[in-house]
């Protein structure tokens, strides 16, 4: 088949150049780098269903998990940033570029699009743990060394056990598990203690009472979770994190057209079905602009990078 | 807990019309997806994963479930005509079923592994039913102690299994463990043998290597050597298939002892059918007083371990259903598609949602009943299958183990990966290395290293913790007399045929 010159120079020309007012221009997929199932496919597949509606496309959630969503955090980093690549994460973006060494550039290879949720980290205690409250348990802690379990090497869950056992300046063991599931269950069964994640992947458990909510990370209680004491009244000071849901595009997108995406998602986030999603998991629905998100990402990563420093947490 | 009530519900929920045509139609896919050597039933469920989202939620699991368990049925079909194991968790019935086959006695061994089967999934229902409950609070306190030490002995079990030399088959399990490190530490997130590779970070894959290993270095070696006529349509006729009264007085006792493995195994998270029929095989072997049959075509090696592979398959719902932990990527697609539709497994399932519960296990029965019709009476259209001509069989079956091999993560370097281990599975094809024991440390190598790690972890660096344990102790004083064993079987094999030579 032979292209006439200028239709071919026309091809060439419009694919280097992607514009917030052509977009989308086909199907649009969603990256989710963890397996299915989990809380982030579920917010995305929920997520998909009301973009397809607004922009009369098909929205495909592709699942490309491993390396503690680094895998497919590279996918999406090698794709055209025209907008029809997309990803959800939660704050392992940040945390485990901390760790490991990536093929691409955390900072300017992806663009943070948008916040699409926040919830407190909550500490949650099994079997093996006496205390009911937060404020017990550091007493126990120092008197016996607990064991830490995280959802794995790099995971949001375990740095946020590490800044805690930094700030908290207590004793304590980290066991990786492979999962948010796994890491529950065996608080459950008393193989590990302390598990301190984000409210989707605890609250639940603690529903089914088979753990117990200590406390949250933070300066302040939580609006939602008003009965848990917060790190901060208890003297415990320099935690002031969140955990987060956020979608992110391939780095060096045009203003214009994240803008427009940010939009569309905010809208999409009004839906029944999703804001149902964030209530039923203590989520609140995030607000902020996409610069406001690109600086909280960024600020957060070199917090991790700082304390993976101080932390001797190193993978190679 | 009035468990005739439960039972009525399910039985009503299953039967309805609606979720009946959901179980036909999954037991039919997965029968065909495990006859046909190359497509895996992960492939196969994650292929059909979308399908689910428009169904109801119970009639989606119905169907994903049949097809789970259909592949286990159907997968024996090419293992024992072809040698290739249809489904991984029949690779074990390839050992004698196959050899069954070439002296003609193909028929046979198809029908009693469909009645081993049959045989087989009832004991696991019924496990699955009456101790769900129990044997879920009982696995969270399994500990990572005791899963190394369980994992060891089914590592040193299966590396002695094979018939020929005890240290072939442990070099091949030190090697699966080996080409298990590749990847991120699961403890320190440090990359090893990765060589900066990304698609390596996540180590290899184990659908990549399991194919290459099994499917295609078979394909290799059978090009040359299978011809059309290979395989016997005579042995799909009802005369065929009448086994002997020796074959059934043999068959009834590893029928319930591979029942009885399976249902344990696919209970326990991390382990499942594959595993279970290989342990089947082993106490086979071992408890056989005549166990130089075995590999021969002995009907205990095929009976034992289909009977444990399918009771395996029923008990795997036991975590998946009461504790939502996924023993499996299948189970975990199974986790996936009731979460899409917003049910949050976990041990409140079985009480907030009775009608799907109940209704998933009785359509287990329907669903075993079902496929024992197909395999019998039918067994006839799957060998035909099995007769397609190989000039036309071999490059379908290649560009479905490539497409299996793709679809897992939508990766072009796991099709690769096949390549490689189909050239490194037919060398060893060459010298004579056995492969199952290499699949197998490489499945069970991390689990068996993260649960070493995690235990020195909680004993703070002191090895007497293992020691200190009575269940951990027991095994692993188990897993000694096993290697004493094979080292003294050896040895006395070796003295019966010298003082052989010297008789003659």
């Amino acid at each position: 088949m032979r292209l006439p010159a200028t239709t071919a120079m026309a091809l060439i020309l419009s694919a280097g150049i992607a514009h917030a007012s052509d977009f989308p221009s086909g199907n649009v997929t969603i990256i989710v780098p963890y397996s299915p199932g989990g809380s982030t496919d579920l917010v995305s597949r929920q997520l998909a269903v009301d973009l397809a509606e607004i922009w009369g496309v098909s929205v495909i959630v592709e699942n490309r998990p491993g390396a503690g969503s680094m895998v497919g955090t590279t996918a999406l980093s090698q794709a055209d940033p025209d907008g029809r690549t997309l990803l959800v994460n939660t704050a392992a973006a940040s945390t485990a570029p901390a760790i490991q060494s990536l093929p691409f550039d955390a900072e300017t290879d992806v663009t943070p699009i948008k916040l699409l949720g926040q919830s407190a980290y909550v500490m949650v205690a099994g079997s093996g743990v006496e205390s009911d409250t937060m404020s017990e348990f550091l007493e126990e802690a120092a008197a016996s060394p607990k064991f830490f379990a995280t959802a794995g090497v790099g995971s949001s869950s375990h740095f946020a056990a590490e800044l805690f056992l930094q700030q908290a300046g207590v004793e304590g063991d980290i066991i990786h598990f492979s999962g948010g599931g796994d890491a529950n269950t065996n608080l459950m069964g008393g193989h590990a203690d302390i598990y301190v994640s984000n409210t989707a992947s605890v609250i639940p458990y603690v529903r089914n009472e088979q753990v117990k909510a200590l406390g949250v990370l933070g300066p302040q209680r939580d609006a939602l979770l008003p009965d848990l004491e917060a790190s901060g009244e208890l003297g415990i000071e320099g935690i002031n994190i969140n955990a987060w849901l956020g979608m992110f595009g391939p780095g060096g997108m045009d203003p214009d057209l994240v803008a427009r995406i940010d939009a569309d998602v905010s809208t999409a986030m009004q839906s029944d079905g999703f804001q149902a999603l964030l209530e039923n998991n203590f989520i609140v629905g995030g607000e902020s602009s996409p610069e406001e998100f690109a600086a909280q990402y960024l600020e957060e990563m070199q917090l991790w990078r700082d304390l993976a420093e101080q932390r001797g947490i190193e993978a190679n | 807990m009035d468990i005739f009530a439960n039972l009525a519900l399910g039985l009503g929920t299953a039967l309805s019309p609606y979720n009946l045509l959901y179980c036909f139609l999954g037991v039919f896919l997965g029968t065909i997806i495990g006859v046909i050597p190359g497509i895996g039933v992960l492939a196969a469920i994650s292929m059909l994963f979308p399908i689910t989202f428009h169904l109801e939620p119970t009639a989606a699991l119905i169907m994903l479930a049949g097809i789970w368990y259909g592949t286990t049925y159907g997968g024996s079909t090419a293992s024992i005509l072809l040698n290739i194991p249809g489904s991984p968790s029949s690779a074990v019935t390839c050992l004698d079923g196959y050899p069954m086959a070439r002296q003609g006695r193909g028929g046979v061994a198809l029908l009693m592994t469909t009645l081993a089967s049959f045989g087989g999934a009832s004991i696991g229902i019924v496990v699955l039913t009456s101790f769900s409950p129990v044997i879920a609070k009982y696995a969270i306190y399994i500990s990572s102690a005791e899963y190394f030490a369980l994992m060891l002995l089914g590592l040193v079990a299966a590396a002695t299994i094979t018939n020929g030399s005890a240290i072939k088959g442990l070099a091949m399990v030190v090697l699966g463990l080996l080409l298990a490190t590749v990847g991120m530490d699961s403890q320190s997130g440090a990359q090893r043998f990765t060589f900066g590779n990304l698609e390596l970070m996540d180590g290899l894959s184990i659908v990549a290597l399991a194919m290459g290993l099994f499917g295609v270095s078979e394909i290799v070696a059978s090009v040359r050597r299978i011809h059309p006529g290979d395989v016997d349509p005579k042995s799909a006729t009802w005369a065929a298939m009448k086994p002997t009264r020796d074959d059934v007085r043999r068959s009834w006792v590893p029928l319930f002892r591979g029942a009885g493995i399976g249902s344990f195994f696919g209970a326990m998270p991390g382990t499942g059918p594959s595993l279970a029929a290989f342990m089947s095989y082993a106490v086979e072997h071992r408890m056989s007083r005549t166990p130089e049959r075995f590999g021969k075509g002995a009907i205990e090696g095929v009976v034992g371990p289909e009977s444990a592979n399918n009771a395996a398959d029923q008990t795997a719902f036991i975590p998946t259903l009461s504790l939502g932990i996924p023993g499996s990527p299948t189970m975990a697609l199974m986790l996936g598609a009731l979460m899409i539709h917003g049910i949050n497994p976990g041990p409140n399932l079985i009480s907030e949602q009775p009608g799907l519960f109940w209704g998933l296990v009785m359509s287990f029965w329907i669903g075993n009943l079902l496929l024992l019709i197909l395999n019998v009476p039918l067994i006839g259209l799957w060998v035909r299958l099995l007769m397609v001509p190989y000039r036309m069989m071999y490059p379908a079956i290649l560009m479905f183990i490539c497409i299996g091999a793709y679809s897992v993560r939508y990766s072009p370097f796991d099709v690769f990966t096949v390549l490689g281990f189909g050239m490194l599975g037919y060398a060893m094809r060459v010298f004579s290395l056995p492969p199952a024991p290499l699949l197998l440390g490489f499945v069970l190598g991390p689990l068996v290293e993260t649960h070493f790690r995690r235990a020195m972890i909680m004993a703070r660096g002191d090895a007497m913790y293992f020691l200190e344990r009575p269940f951990t102790a027991t095994v692993l004083a188990l897993t000694v007399a096993v290697v004493v064993w094979s080292i003294w079987a050896g040895l006395r094999r070796r003295a019966r045929d010298k003082s052989g030579l010297l008789d003659q």
